[in-house]
């Protein structure tokens, strides 16, 4: 289950933010030579010669931050051009002025205020919006003027939207011409080479593999010392002129039996954790995960060849001991 | 039925059975005797082939047998066994014990010999559900179960009563009237009233 869980999270956090930059844009902006969004810093006024170019359909800029918000120790902060508050789809009251915010669902459950302190300084709250991505649900979105103030800059970056797809790798070798201080990738390209996603990716997969790697000890353990607490059986089946091969059959298929249900119990219970993650309030569904086909096979393939080793090599070795021997052995 | 030659055997380094060799006959009941240690319940394993001698060679039923390709299938055709803790197993029922134990066209035979030995009503029972002296006779009942040419039983009445041992070693001398070779380790000397033979060991060597 903890297999499933670590590599379930991890993915479900890079998902989440990718999938908040892929939805939104062709292109993506940042300031060049910074490796994180959180302190990159891009000059807003490049939209206008941004929508200039051809093929060019909108473009948005935000500011990507995290503050203490109220009683709350950390939470996402959005700040955006107003041509991007439709982004977020809004549960009630209307979208943010000057000085005003809008909650996430997920985080406007911990507040019944009408004003909230980001920041050393007070906000309206103007409404509140729902979003598929647990980090937007449990953020908060203001203008991107505000968030200026709060962070000191201009926008973390600007998203680019193009009307012809294929012009999208011409548009990314344009843009860098309009300023020297920029980095221009398409979002696909920003994924994949993001730092970020490669230490979480990087530090999960480590962190997954250790607990692979013990679960699947622990699993050929566990089938070593069944089979080696039934040697007695086994003797006695061989002195009732049982065949090895009929001992270490009915052990397989016993071994496969437990293994498939211990993975159909873990399964079902890991999905359970995940689909309750994102409604538990303390986490504001920052924590999110998402299973993959290929993790759950890969884990029941593990599983099995590791449930299957520790039962089978043990029978084996006992297979070829004299009955009277196992069944003393087991006795003692 | 039997023919032991020179038979010796060793735990690591100590020898418990020194050049052994006697015969048993068929349809003989021959009672094994001898103290703790004496090596009747190693010579036993051995006689029926639950353990391989270190030294010497072993016929039954006029077979070597280190050159059986298929011990099992002769263990189970030609040999019955009586543990002394009848070693039943306890997930299956009476029935499944004895099942367990037959051959494929000795099936037919399981609620006869339930039958004969008075426990029919038992088959539906699990091990833990039955008293010792029932376990035994459900031991008794999968020994015979393939009708086979030699029983051997190792103090198969060693946790049981007077009365239900009685009943036991009545069981293995009918087996015995039948033409069925019996071997029998034990300290009980009630045995020698059943017994056609007796051979006595003392330190691995027989007297």
């Amino acid at each position: 289950m903890a297999i499933f869980l670590i590599s379930s999270v991890s993915q479900g956090v890079i998902g989440m933010f990718s999938k908040m930059i892929k939805t939104d844009g062709d292109i993506i902006i940042t300031q060049k030579g910074i490796s994180d969004t959180f302190f990159s810093n891009v000059d807003i006024a490049l939209m206008d010669k941004i929508d200039k170019i051809e093929h060019i359909s909108s473009s948005y800029a935000m500011i990507v931050g995290a503050s203490p918000i109220g009683h709350i120790p950390i939470a996402g902060i959005y700040g955006t051009t107003a041509n991007h508050f439709s982004h977020y789809k809004l549960s009630s009251g209307k979208y943010p002025n000057e000085g005003e915010v809008i909650l996430g669902e997920n985080l406007a459950k911990q507040f019944m205020t009408k004003s909230i302190n980001i920041g050393n300084k007070y906000f309206e709250i103007s409404g509140t919006y729902s979003s598929d991505i647990g980090f937007e649900e449990g953020g908060v979105v203001m203008n991107i003027g505000d968030a200026g103030k709060l962070f000191n800059r201009s926008a973390s970056f600007i998203l680019v939207s193009s009307d012809s797809p294929n012009k999208i790798d011409e548009i990314v070798k344009k843009i860098p011409d309009l300023d020297s201080e920029i980095e221009v990738k398409t979002t696909q390209n920003f994924v994949k080479e993001y730092n970020q996603f490669k230490i979480i990716e990087n530090s999960s997969f480590v962190i997954s593999t250790l607990a692979f790697a013990m679960g699947l000890m622990g699993i050929a353990s566990v089938m070593s010392m069944i089979v080696n607490s039934r040697k007695e059986e086994f003797g006695i089946m061989r002195a009732l002129g049982k065949s090895r091969f009929f001992i270490i059959k009915n052990l397989f298929f016993e071994t496969l039996i437990m293994s498939l249900s211990a993975y159909l119990f873990a399964l079902i219970l890991s999905l359970a954790i995940l689909a309750m993650l994102p409604h538990i309030e303390m986490l504001q569904g920052y924590v999110n995960g998402t299973l993959s086909l290929s993790t759950a096979l890969y884990v029941l393939a593990s599983t099995l060849i590791m449930a299957l080793l520790g039962s089978l090599v043990p029978a084996w070795i006992a297979s070829k001991t004299d009955p009277i021997l196992l069944i003393n052995q087991g006795c003692a | 039925m039997i023919q032991a030659s020179h038979i010796s055997h060793f735990y690591g380094s100590e020898q418990v059975l020194f050049d052994l060799s006697f015969e048993i006959r068929s349809g003989e009941f021959l009672f094994l005797s001898g103290e703790s240690g004496s090596g009747k319940s190693t010579l036993l394993s051995i006689l029926s082939t639950l353990l391989k001698q270190s030294n010497g060679e072993l016929f039954i039923d006029g077979t070597l047998i280190d050159k059986i390709s298929n011990i099992d299938y002769f263990r189970q055709s030609k040999i019955g066994f009586v543990f002394q803790f009848h070693y039943l197993i306890n997930y299956l029922s009476v029935y499944e014990n004895i099942a367990l134990a037959a051959m494929d066209d000795k099936k037919q035979n399981i609620n006869k010999i339930l039958e004969e030995l008075g426990i029919l009503e038992l088959a539906s029972r699990y091990p833990n559900e039955i008293s010792g002296g029932q376990r035994q006779r459900v031991a008794v009942a999968r020994a015979l179960v393939n009708e086979p040419k030699i029983i051997f039983a190792d103090e198969p009445t060693g946790s049981l009563d007077s009365k239900n041992s009685t009943i036991v070693y009545g069981l293995l001398q009918e087996a015995s009237h039948k033409g069925t070779t019996v071997v029998v380790a034990s300290h009980d000397m009630q045995i020698q009233d059943y017994a056609t033979q007796i051979i006595r060991l003392k330190d691995g060597q027989i007297l």
